[in-house]
């Protein structure tokens, strides 16, 4: 492997950036990204604010209807009264708004004008009228609900913390939280907390979710775990809680992108290799939380850097002469690399990570990875197996993100590894073959096993998914062969277990 | 565009410094990476993966990912086992540098964690054995001397709250009671979960969370926020290496561990066993075992039970130098202790130093330090 010298091209690429979104991270993230010298369009399809930075084009009304191509050169086309412009860009950055839904339904309630959610208390604490009210005679008495409709958040909490202070602080009126887990877990809101109660906030922590009647009176009842006894209160307000839910423009977006999603649909997926900013594809990137917008600018950065970027030429080549436009590599691609050029498929050398998952899956073995070409590969396993000391001889290939790492550091720090194992190291388990495993039996190996990130810690999303389902077909190939599956095994580790790593190859060579 | 030059000196090489290197780095800005001990890596290096059948996005791999990036990176200059004495802001930043005094470590023979970093190991003082090959003596370790940088960030960290200060948890009494990061270290040194006294496998694990954070009676009104992901995470683990056994977590309010929380705290749930009330007192039984009491909310009375082990989710305290690192750097405290961050001045601070915060939290906080250190350079000019 790294037999030859990567060659290297300079590719040239665009340098402007689509910023999708204009709430408060969306400006944030455009203003950050001018800052760092490139030209901005930010596109809404509400109306927007006017944004700070003059090297900002603002299409307000805007719709984005479709993203081709790859990083460095997204060709889209953005559709408003006025029409439909094509417009290319180097990067993109997505920050979609959030919606909120009020959870009354949770408490059985019907929202009216006792009954109101979060944002409207919030609009009526800021109206002077309302406050008024709030002053004058016994005052009133206001309940929120926290965290029984729905599992909370501390930017939840939060507000529920602040109006309840507002309240309190007005002069007459009382604030009652009834909240489930009260989520603190955010910079000074332990201290609001402390503060609210010390205020005279009453906070109840019952432990079902509280019963609530609603007729010509409200009335809340619950039984309260210290003194252990029902307790009810009539309030004059109730005030449900709001979900953060993912607008219907997320999934929008994430299909249009061709980006994936995480469980609740919102965008990106849960995986520790997006940290901070990133998306699964090169070149877009997501702004949702305060701290993003500055890291999407430091990647926008990264990537366009002064519009030349130096690639490794064989990154990943397609073979036009053994290509037959199966499609099999456009769709397995987890980083949306793959684009048709000529008639054939092509991979651009920008987008592409190198994870070999198309090489792996290509039906006409057309395309070859930079430096894991079947040939080095092939090498590799002969040399491992040739260069085996001891019994029984164990050939591991290893996800250079996780597995080798773990690997690496188990045999610096002496932990101990069976004489007769050897690894090799492959981009991502996604490209360890059908043909490498059964080679490395072939070259005589007592056992085989595939090392690769766990599920959902794949830097390719899927090349370990994989792996196993390619692992589990030649387990079955071996027994009709009559050897035994035991022989192969498939395993997941992350890079900083060392002493694991060791165990479980210590574990496959007892087993062998 | 990366045009950007200057020199930046980052002091602390944790998750948060490691990032804001690695970061400024990208923007073609060199670094002085100052760390006061041997490795680098912070605390979080030593943090265990908790990956179940799937990934828990604990992150800890992410710190060996960003420690191979920044040890790998020409622009960033380590130096270990060295502190700021002095810093001098007549003329930009002229830093004096002297080698920490810290811990001599007598005797014994340390080990990094980090593979990509030279060394790995480190002979402390007085130690004669046969160390492992390449090992360096600490006495020659740290830089000294003057060097002249255009703005610093301060990644200094945190101190775990010192379990101690609860006495009637019996920590540092009792064997099997160990704080949630020694429990991080077991797991990852022995690659599975066991108690410290026997090194069996524990039936019975006990959590108790808000050790030292959300505590009137300390001043520490502040939520530390990690330990109910790894308190979670953790119980997650051992009921994922041995089903059988029984996990109870003690809760004041269960924090969020992150994206898709609802799902996965619902998920927990099924195989753990949530107490809402914070145990009275611990002690120990037969077999090194413990009892515990506690006042469970639905029952009224105390209870007792007895657990293999109890771990304490020790929270995030200021750093313990976090007063010299101000008046050295001239940047003031906020209330809680830690140092404050929304100071303009030349001098950032990232990560723990500022306050309580996850991995994920640090890295994307020092990436945006990064951002602001860069903004700052270019306006300095
Ligand atoms: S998988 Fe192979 S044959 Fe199919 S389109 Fe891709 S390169 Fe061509
Ligand atoms: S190597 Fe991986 S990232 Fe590159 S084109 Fe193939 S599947 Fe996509
Ligand atoms: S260390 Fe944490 S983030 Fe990494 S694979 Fe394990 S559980 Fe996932
Ligand atoms: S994260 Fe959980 S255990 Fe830690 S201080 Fe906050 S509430 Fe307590």
């Amino acid at each position: 492997m790294m037999a030859e010298t990567t060659n290297t091209i300079d590719v040239t690429i665009n340098k402007d950036v689509l910023v999708i979104g204009c709430g408060t991270q969306g400006l944030e993230a455009a203003e950050a990204v001018a800052a760092k010298g490139y030209k901005v369009v930010l596109v809404d399809d509400a109306d927007l604010p006017a944004p700070a930075a003059n090297a900002i084009e603002v299409m307000a009304n805007t719709k984005v209807e479709s993203l081709a191509g790859l990083a460095g050169d997204f060709r889209t086309c953005l559709a408003n009264g006025s029409g439909r412009s094509e417009r290319t860009f180097g990067a993109v950055v997505v920050a979609p708004r959030y919606g909120l839904a009020p959870l009354n339904e949770a408490y059985g309630l019907a929202l009216n004008d006792k009954v109101v959610t979060m944002t409207q208390m919030e609009a009526l604490l800021d109206d002077g009228a309302f406050k008024e009210t709030l002053v004058q005679g016994e005052g009133k008495s206001i309940a929120f609900l926290s965290g029984f409709g729905q599992e909370g958040d501390p930017a939840a909490t939060s507000r529920v913390l602040e109006a309840a202070l507002t309240v309190q602080q007005a002069g007459n009126s009382r604030a009652y939280v009834y909240a489930n887990n009260v989520k603190v877990g955010a910079r000074g809101l332990e201290r609001l907390f402390t503060q609210g109660r010390n205020e005279g906030v009453v906070c109840f922590k019952p432990l079902e979710k509280p019963a609530i009647e609603q007729g010509d009176t409200l009335k809340i009842v619950i039984n309260d775990p210290v003194v252990r006894e029902d307790v009810e209160l009539e309030p004059d307000y109730i005030v449900v809680e709001e979900a953060v839910v993912a607008g219907p423009e997320n999934l929008a977006f994430a299909e249009i992108l061709r980006i994936d999603t995480d469980l609740d649909g919102f965008i990106p997926s849960n995986n520790v290799h997006r940290f901070p900013a990133n998306s699964n594809r090169e070149g877009i990137f997501v702004a949702s939380q305060p701290a993003d917008a500055a890291n999407v600018a430091l990647r926008v950065a990264e990537l366009l850097d002064n519009g030349v970027r130096t690639v490794a030429k064989n990154a990943a080549v397609v073979d036009e002469n053994k290509c037959t436009i199966c499609l099999t590599c456009y769709r397995c691609c987890p980083h949306g690399a793959i684009f048709w050029e000529n008639g054939i498929a092509a991979i651009s050398p920008v987008a592409c990570q190198g994870c070999g998952i198309c090489a792996s899956e290509c039906p006409m073995d057309a395309i070859q990875i930079g430096d894991f070409t079947d040939e080095a590969l092939t090498a590799d396993i002969q040399e491992a197996v040739a260069s085996v000391s001891g019994t029984p001889s164990i050939v591991a290939f290893c996800c250079q993100n996780s597995a080798l790492e773990a690997g690496e550091a188990a045999k610096a720090f002496d932990a101990e590894l069976p004489q007769g194992f050897r690894m090799v190291q492959v981009p991502c388990a996604g490209k360890v073959d059908v043909e490498f495993i059964m080679k490395a039996f072939v070259e005589g190996a007592d056992g085989v096993m595939v090392a690769a990130c766990h599920e959902g810690n794949c830097k390719a999303e899927r090349g370990n998914t994989f792996a196993k389902w390619r692992v589990e077909e030649i387990q079955k190939r071996l027994e009709t062969i009559g050897l035994s599956k035991d022989r192969l095994i498939f395993t997941t580790i992350a890079s900083n277990m060392a002493e694991e790593f060791s165990m479980k190859v210590r574990m496959f060579a007892e087993q062998l | 565009m990366n045009s950007q030059s200057g020199k930046v000196m980052v002091v602390g090489g944790g998750i948060a410094g490691l990032t804001a290197a690695w970061e400024l780095a990208r923007q073609n800005v060199s670094v002085e990476l100052v760390e006061k001990s041997c490795f680098l890596g912070g605390h979080s290096i030593g943090y265990t993966c908790k990956a179940t059948d799937t990934c828990q996005q604990c992150g800890a791999c992410n710190v060996e990912k960003m420690l191979k990036n920044v040890v790998g990176e020409p622009l960033i200059n380590v130096r270990l086992r060295t502190e700021v004495s002095s810093l001098d802001r007549s003329k930009g930043f002229k830093v004096s540098l002297k080698k920490s005094s810290d811990d001599m470590a007598e005797g014994l023979i340390l080990k990094g964690f980090s593979r990509h970093n030279s060394p790995l190991h480190v002979k402390g003082k007085g130690v004669t054995d046969e160390a492992p090959e390449g090992a360096l003596g600490i006495e020659e370790m740290g830089s000294e001397g003057e060097i002249d940088v255009d703005a610093v960030i301060l990644a200094t960290g945190f101190t775990p709250f010192d379990a101690e200060l609860k006495g009637t948890y019996g920590y540092g009494k009792w064997e099997n009671v160990i704080t949630g990061l020694e429990f991080e270290n077991i797991v990852r040194e022995n690659a599975g979960i066991v108690r410290p006294s026997d090194g069996k496998r524990p039936e019975k694990v006990a959590f108790i969370q808000c050790v030292g954070s959300r505590d009137e009676r300390l001043g520490n009104l502040w939520c530390s926020e990690v330990c109910c992901p790894y308190a979670m995470r953790m119980a997650g683990t051992i009921k994922h290496d041995n089903p059988d056994a029984e996990v109870s977590i003690f809760y004041i309010d269960v924090q969020n561990t992150g994206k898709e929380f609802p799902v996965y705290y619902e998920k927990i749930r099924e195989n753990v066993r949530f107490v809402r009330t914070i145990p009275v007192d611990i002690y120990p039984i037969e077999n090194d075992s413990l009892k515990l009491r506690h006042m469970a909310e639905d029952e009224g009375s105390p209870s007792f039970e007895e657990f293999d082990m109890v771990v304490l989710s020790v929270g995030i305290m200021p750093g313990a130098d976090s007063k010299t690192v101000s008046e050295t750097f001239d940047t003031p405290l906020t209330v809680d202790g830690f140092l404050d961050d929304s100071v303009d001045s030349g001098v950032f601070v990232a990560g723990t130093a500022a306050g309580p915060g996850t991995i994920a939290g640090s890295m994307a906080g020092a990436g945006k330090i990064a951002f602001d250190a860069v903004k700052y350079l270019g306006g300095a000019k």
